[in-house]
């Protein structure tokens, strides 16, 4: 297939296309109305409840943790609850900076440009978010279970094998989440410089 | 005429414009139908303020083609659809099975430059000059022509080495 029957085959296809009739005067009216909410603005609902279970979590440890008598829990309890007010804050600032975007006054490339950036902006977030998630996920265990009442003093075992079994399957798993979150990065630096050049 | 009317004659006119462009950034029907609701309401969003500095065909194609840029990002998110029917995933009639062959064909080939080329092809298919080319991308009218160059080789090897493999 050579350059000129591609062309060929692309007016054929405007022809057709343009006899076709696919809105009318009521689905574009519909489209222009509050019946619409715009799919570039709208906030997906996991991360709306996400937001809700991180803000519910910190409230209740924030509650809860001021009782507990040892320090390093206290101290786990602290950073849990700035972990789960700063996680939502990282997840939605990426569809805060996407309600800026006007798209009719920039042009393809600056379109192009801006989207790049932000999609990379947004997977190097993505992966702070993993790796202080799984962060949260350690530390939060203890102190759970010590607002539980459940003491780990008795169970030897706890600081011994369980609690670096954890963070031995927390550095696995980083690793495991932000290898792929850098090859996803890779791809979308590569399609950058390609169109800048 | 009042704005509304007017925004639904404009759009009337143009649908072609706005499946061809969903149909290079979309490669399923849901997400077509998504991404063309989405372009009516950005345009509708824009319609008051477009200036009629630049010519109507300028304004659309910017606007659908930057719309298409982010919704690649947003297409897991469905929107709230407005029920209509994009039921032209067949472009031709049935006897005429070779020129359905080089226009899926031709797509395939397409999907697979990257989004600046794509948006230059596109608008190089759809017979618009190297200076309207020029303001809808933002590159120089000397940068649309090389740009269309390498794409044009771009296509032909990729062209070959389909028809190499016999694909």
């Amino acid at each position: 297939m050579e350059l000129e029957e591609m062309k060929q085959g692309w007016n054929a296809m405007s022809k057709r296309v343009e006899k076709q009739e696919i809105l009318n005067q009521q689905i574009i009216e519909k489209m222009t109305q509050d019946q619409y909410q715009s799919n570039l603005k709208k906030i997906a609902l996991p991360e709306f409840i996400g937001t809700i279970i991180c803000y519910l979590g910190a409230t209740y440890l924030s509650v809860n943790v001021p009782k507990l008598e040892e320090p390093l829990i206290q101290y786990f309890g602290v950073i849990s609850i700035a972990l789960l007010l700063i996680l939502p804050i990282i997840s939605l600032q990426s569809v805060r900076a996407m309600r800026k975007i006007n798209l009719s006054s920039h042009t393809y490339l600056e379109t192009i440009q801006i989207f790049g950036k932000q999609k990379i902006r947004f997977q190097k977030l993505q992966k702070l978010n993993v790796s202080l998630g799984l962060f949260l996920m350690v530390i939060g265990v203890p102190v759970l279970l010590a607002i539980k009442g459940i003491s780990l003093d008795p169970t030897p075992l706890f600081w011994m094998l369980y609690f670096p079994i954890g963070i031995m399957f927390f550095l696995g798993f980083s690793y495991w989440t932000l290898k792929s979150y850098n090859k996803a990065l890779k791809a979308t630096e590569k399609m950058f410089t390609e169109v800048n050049e | 005429m009042d704005i509304k009317e007017n925004f639904a004659n404009v759009i009337k006119a143009n649908e072609g414009l706005i499946y061809k462009i969903t149909m290079l950034y979309t490669d399923n029907k849901q997400d077509r139908k998504d991404l063309y609701q989405e372009i009516v309401y950005q345009l509708w969003k824009s319609f008051g303020s477009f200036s009629e500095q630049s010519k109507l065909s300028t304004w659309m194609y910017r606007v659908a083609l930057n719309t298409a840029i982010f919704h690649l990002k947003q297409s897991k998110k469905r929107p709230d659809t407005i029920p209509f029917e994009l039921e032209m995933d067949k472009l031709t009639d049935e006897s005429d099975k070779a020129e359905e062959e080089r226009i899926k064909l031709l797509y395939e080939h397409i999907q697979k430059l990257n989004l600046l080329e794509k948006g230059i092809i596109l608008l190089f298919l759809e017979g618009k000059s190297h200076e309207e080319i020029s303001e809808i991308v933002g590159i120089s009218i000397s940068n649309v022509g090389t740009k269309i160059s390498r794409i044009k080789e771009k296509l032909k090897s990729q062209i070959k080495k389909n028809t190499d493999y016999g694909t």
